[in-house]
């Protein structure tokens, strides 16, 4: 196969430990390989001072599946409101005439033809569905099929299906908690499991209306404690790479720091990842009872190493927020803009809320939110442990990552920003004296690096010999919101896909998983248990290979390997 | 509704029941109406007809009598003429390249389908509408005004102690309704039908208490009083003109709050147009209303023949939902790629006022559908079941016909069930050669992709 050579970048590449050091990439084959200078290649890319980074991987971003399908329907106008492109924006073609881009719009929730376009315009080779629930996770494999060129997964939901509190309440054997656990990857075709606010979706369908670590659930009286406890111990034996992924309980509620650092305790050293902390890190404080918790948090992230985050940053605008949670999206309905929203209970599995927000500069709530997103940034000392998200749509479309790079890189960007909101949370705030830039080194951590190494992706994020040829090539600018909005080369897996921001191929992504070792006995269980309750014959629950692959459009299966033993 | 010359009450499906089956297909997905049985065993005869012996449902009897020997013969034809698949192939794409506002129409297809029809549509600026458009958009409009709370089978089959049916007698579009979504569990239940008389099939059933109230009542009048109450206005202060419809429901909502799980059940094609958005926004705000205090959810029964199915595949494709037209690059410059418009991207008022100049007819399922009414000058293409082949050969010039794969009967596939959430995989019941629609969508992509290019990429 051809050799390409991309010449003369410099690399920053943290997993290996390069920190911006001038020297040429080789491809072959879709990965990176390790050739003498002196070989020839049949195609050279010039990187003359540009900045070269593995693709970048966002590990939290509802791209797929039925909430985000609802947020679409819900809002058509956020949709008619895409900026109309030039007709020439479509017109790309292929060598047998079709056109590359088919039409797709809409600005906080994308069709997924846009979302694929425009995470690969921008430097994005993956991106991970964060919320599967098990009965929607054909839907959710469809969707991230048709987002185009980027790799993607998804965590299944646990945790609040009926089957697990069950169990756990009847104090079930552990390994047969952990087999379903490993079941249920196994039939989702999952990268790893989400717990989104523990027991707190069921008990809303029983009409309890908050849920607190350590309070008992209304019907099965286990509690979120119990429930992280058991996931995260599961995963750890089923030796799944990525941890726990959290949404933990009082999402939004002020002075839920406390339970977000209970929920941390409650995995008991084990890994646990805590996902758009920023919701959670919300103090009582001041006149209006609402103040940054961003200190704490971070002060008990820098404590626990056992402990990884992503932000969740918030962006000010119309966004939409789609969550499981459907406890805490029914109780913010009154708070959503424009004031209609969609809630539902799904299949003993879960739930789902759709809420528009509009995140306002002058608003004391919003101003402080953004505030608290950055801090929390600024304030956690390794950046491995820290993974940046705007848990889009829910603080704001994944498009405003370029923006973020920039508050982060940028201390007097971030201060003239800062001087635009609403003067009280300015006051109420520590970000102006956080001295802290990030190095273009850091923001490869927090881009593409760290998610990797969270999810177990080991040739991703990197840019040693072996690993897949996604790669990002930026021009150096000071504006570093214009350098990560249109990098002048994007490949994925070796190919060239977009250059200066526009797209020249649009192949198919690849589905990443795990396929933990579980005893098959606990489909008995299941099926049972699915006889007596569901609407579905258990035959149908489980995914083969050859149907997910159907479901994403052929795309490459992409299996992630379980940790080693010992 | 649906052609009468295939009409299968002038079949007689019993005829099969003697066959011996050549094969078995166990746990198989019914693709015939939304709620996707997925627990019955089909029959594959040598004589290409199909039966499922242990399952009592006139719905399923209906479209599997569609179904037999002349299947497999069954050919493409143009103009009225018999030819092979690459000159049926060529006339329709003939048609599409030279059509200005093409529509796809009908659209009963599964997710592959959608999936390529999208891309064809891409490249001949065509727009979207299904079928069932008319009850979808009813649902859909109500949903972009306010949004919905709705609740799935499972929750329903698992929780519901309390359902109510408004205006609706779901076994007579959906027969198992009551199988599916109520039997074989200990739940104590109560079902309420308002507007309408009980369904004959919620008779009998263990552990449910069966009831009907205000029968006769206009179903806004009952949704304006029944909205008062549940913001917290007094029966006795409501105007039902003497009719008692206010008390009676307020003793519903008082059952409704001292229930544990409440389901309101609709259908969006069973009430009344051409406002029944209203109706469904009113239901939704009923139900919103009252989870402020207890639990409760709403199911909507629809989205048949792929209605559900396409749009949420169009909706995730594009950003847009059903009755959109996707433009080609050559659109004029400022003008949307993509214009969503439920009123005038309706079929029947684009075929009534002549507005398009070509239709792809996309009729997979059985019994297949036919346009109801159409311009002789409009020029067809109909990717349908084989037995709108005699119609499409019947119509004469200007007609493409090719006969396609049914998604459960003659290909694998996926649909969305009923409630939304669920997607069900379609095991092929028979498998006799017959080109999916999502194949010949795709090759019909091609072929208008391989014309000149007017803007190529250097």
């Amino acid at each position: 196969m051809s050799l390409v050579r991309l010449k003369g970048g410099r690399i920053f590449d943290p997993a290996n430990g390069v920190d911006g050091e001038r020297r040429d990439l080789a491809i072959r084959d879709g990965r990176i390989v390790d050739v003498p200078a002196t070989t020839p290649a049949d195609h050279e890319y010039d990187a003359t001072g540009m900045i070269v980074m593995a693709g970048g991987i966002d590990m939290h971003s509802h791209i797929g599946g039925g909430k985000t399908n609802l947020a679409r329907l819900l809002l058509p106008e956020d949709h008619r409101d895409n900026p109309v492109r030039e007709p020439a924006y479509e017109a790309v073609q292929d060598a047998n005439g079709r056109y590359l881009r088919l039409p797709s719009c809409g600005v906080c929730t994308p069709g997924t033809l846009a979302t694929g376009y425009r995470y690969a315009e921008m430097g994005y080779t993956a991106a991970f569905e964060p919320a599967m629930m098990p009965s929607n996770a054909r839907h959710t494999h469809l969707e991230m099929g048709d987002t185009p060129i980027i790799d993607h997964g998804a965590y299944v939901m646990l945790g609040n299906d009926e089957l697990f509190l069950q169990m756990l309440a009847a104090r079930d054997d552990f390994e047969r908690l952990r087999d379903y656990i490993g079941w249920t990857i196994h039939a989702s075709k999952a990268l790893g499991v989400k717990v989104v606010n523990p027991g707190g979706i069921s008990a809303f369908k029983f009409n309890q209306r908050s849920l607190n670590v350590d309070e008992p659930h209304v019907h099965y009286g286990i509690t979120p404690r119990e429930v992280l406890h058991t996931l995260s111990r599961a995963l750890t034996e089923l030796r799944v790479p990525h941890p726990l992924h959290v949404h933990a309980s009082n999402l939004g509620v002020p002075g839920n720091i406390d339970s977000t650092i209970a929920t941390m305790d409650a995995a008991d050293g084990l890994p646990i990842h805590l996902t758009h902390i920023q919701f959670h890190s919300y103090g009582t404080e001041g006149p209006q009872k609402f103040s940054s918790g961003a200190r704490q948090i971070a002060d008990a992230v820098n404590a626990r190493p056992n402990v990884s985050i992503d932000v969740g940053q918030i962006i000010f605008g119309q966004t939409v927020t789609a969550s499981g949670d459907t406890m805490m999206q029914f109780r913010n309905t009154p708070l959503g803009r424009p004031h209609k929203w969609v809630v539902g209970d799904i299949e003993c599995d879960a739930g789902c809320g759709v809420v528009p927000f509009r995140y306002r500069e002058q608003s004391y709530v919003n101003a402080l939110q953004w505030i608290i997103g950055l801090e929390i940034f600024l304030l956690v000392d390794d950046p491995w442990r820290v993974a940046m998200t705007t848990d889009h749509p829910n603080g704001g479309p994944f498009t405003s990552y370029p923006h973020l790079i920039r508050l982060l890189m940028d201390k007097s960007f971030r201060d003239e920003q800062l001087a635009k909101l609403n003067a009280d949370a300015q006051v109420a705030s520590a970000l102006a004296q956080l001295k802290r830039e990030f190095s273009l080194y850091e923001i490869a951590i927090i881009t593409r690096a760290g998610p990797a190494r969270l999810l177990g992706l080991r040739d991703r994020g990197h840019l040693a010999a072996g690993a897949a040829a996604d790669i990002a090539v930026y021009r150096d600018d000071p504006d570093r919101e214009r350098m990560f909005t249109s990098p002048a080369y994007v490949f994925k897996d070796g190919e060239l896909v977009a250059r200066d921001g526009t797209l020249v191929a649009t192949p198919t992504g690849g589905i990443h998983f795990v396929s933990p070792e579980f005893d098959r006995g606990i489909e008995k269980t299941l099926r049972a248990y699915s006889g007596a309750n569901l609407a579905s014959n258990f035959a149908h629950a489980a995914i083969s290979d050859d149907e997910v692959c159907s479901c994403c459009r052929g795309g490459r299966l992409l299996p992630v390997e379980c940790l080693a033993n010992g | 509704m649906h052609l009468s010359s295939i009409d299968p009450s002038s079949t007689t499906p019993s005829a099969t029941a003697h066959v011996p089956a050549s094969s078995l297909t166990r746990d198989w997905t019914c693709p015939f109406c939304p709620l996707l049985c997925d627990d019955l065993v089909v029959e594959s005869h040598d004589d290409a007809t199909l039966a499922v012996p242990d399952t009592e449902c006139p719905r399923l009897a209906q479209a599997l009598a569609c179904y037999g020997s002349a299947d497999a013969q069954c050919r493409n034809s143009v103009d009225g003429h018999d030819a092979d698949l690459d000159t049926a192939l060529a006339g329709a794409a003939r048609i599409l390249s030279s059509a200005r506002r093409p529509l796809f129409g009908a659209l009963t297809t599964d997710v592959a389908g959608a999936r390529a029809l999208y891309t064809l549509a891409a490249g001949c600026g065509a727009i979207l509408d299904h079928w069932h458009g008319e009850a979808m958009s009813a649902a859909t409009l109500a949903l972009q005004d306010r949004g919905s709370f709705f609740t799935t089978l499972s929750e329903v089959r698992s929780r519901a102690d309390l359902l109510v049916f408004f205006n609706c007698q779901p076994s007579q579009r959906y027969p198992r309704f009551f199988t599916r979504a109520l039997a074989g569990t200990e739940q104590q239940r109560e079902l309420v039908f308002v507007g309408c008389s009980p369904d004959p099939a919620a008779a009998g059933m263990a552990n449910t208490r069966v009831e009907a109230i205000l029968p006769d009542t206009d179903p806004f009048d009952t949704l304006a009083l029944w909205s008062a109450l549940c913001e917290g206005r007094e029966a006795s202060a409501l105007h039902d003109n003497g009719t008692g419809t206010a008390a009676a429901l307020a003793r519903l909502q008082a059952r409704i709050a001292a229930a544990h799980y409440t389901v309101l059940v609709y259908e969006p094609a069973a009430l009344p147009g051409p406002h029944a958005a209203l109706l469904i926004e009113a239901l939704n705000r009923i139900i919103k209303a009252t989870n402020r205090t207890v639990r409760a959810g709403c199911l909507a029964l629809g989205g048949d023949d792929g209605a559900l199915t396409v749009n949420q595949t169009v909706a995730w494709l594009s950003g847009l939902p059903l009755r959109t037209r996707v433009s080609t690059p050559s659109r004029t410059a400022g003008e949307q790629p993509l214009d969503y418009d439920p009123y005038r991207y309706r079929t029947d008022r684009l075929l009534a006022d002549g507005e398009i100049d070509a239709l792809l007819w996309v009729a997979s399922f059985a019994p297949p559908v036919w346009p109801q009414a159409l311009d002789q000058a409009v020029p067809v293409i109909v990717l349908g079941h084989p037995a709108l082949a005699e119609a499409a050969k019947a119509r004469g010039a200007a007609t493409v016909f090719i006969p396609v794969a049914t998604p459960g009967i003659d290909s694998a596939g996926h649909l969305f069930r009923v409630d939304g959430p669920v997607v069900m995989p379609l095991a092929s019941a028979r498998g006799v050669g017959l080109p999916s629609v999502a194949t010949i969508a795709a090759r019909l992509a091609a072929q208008l992709g391989g014309e000149p290019a007017a803007q190529v990429q250097p």
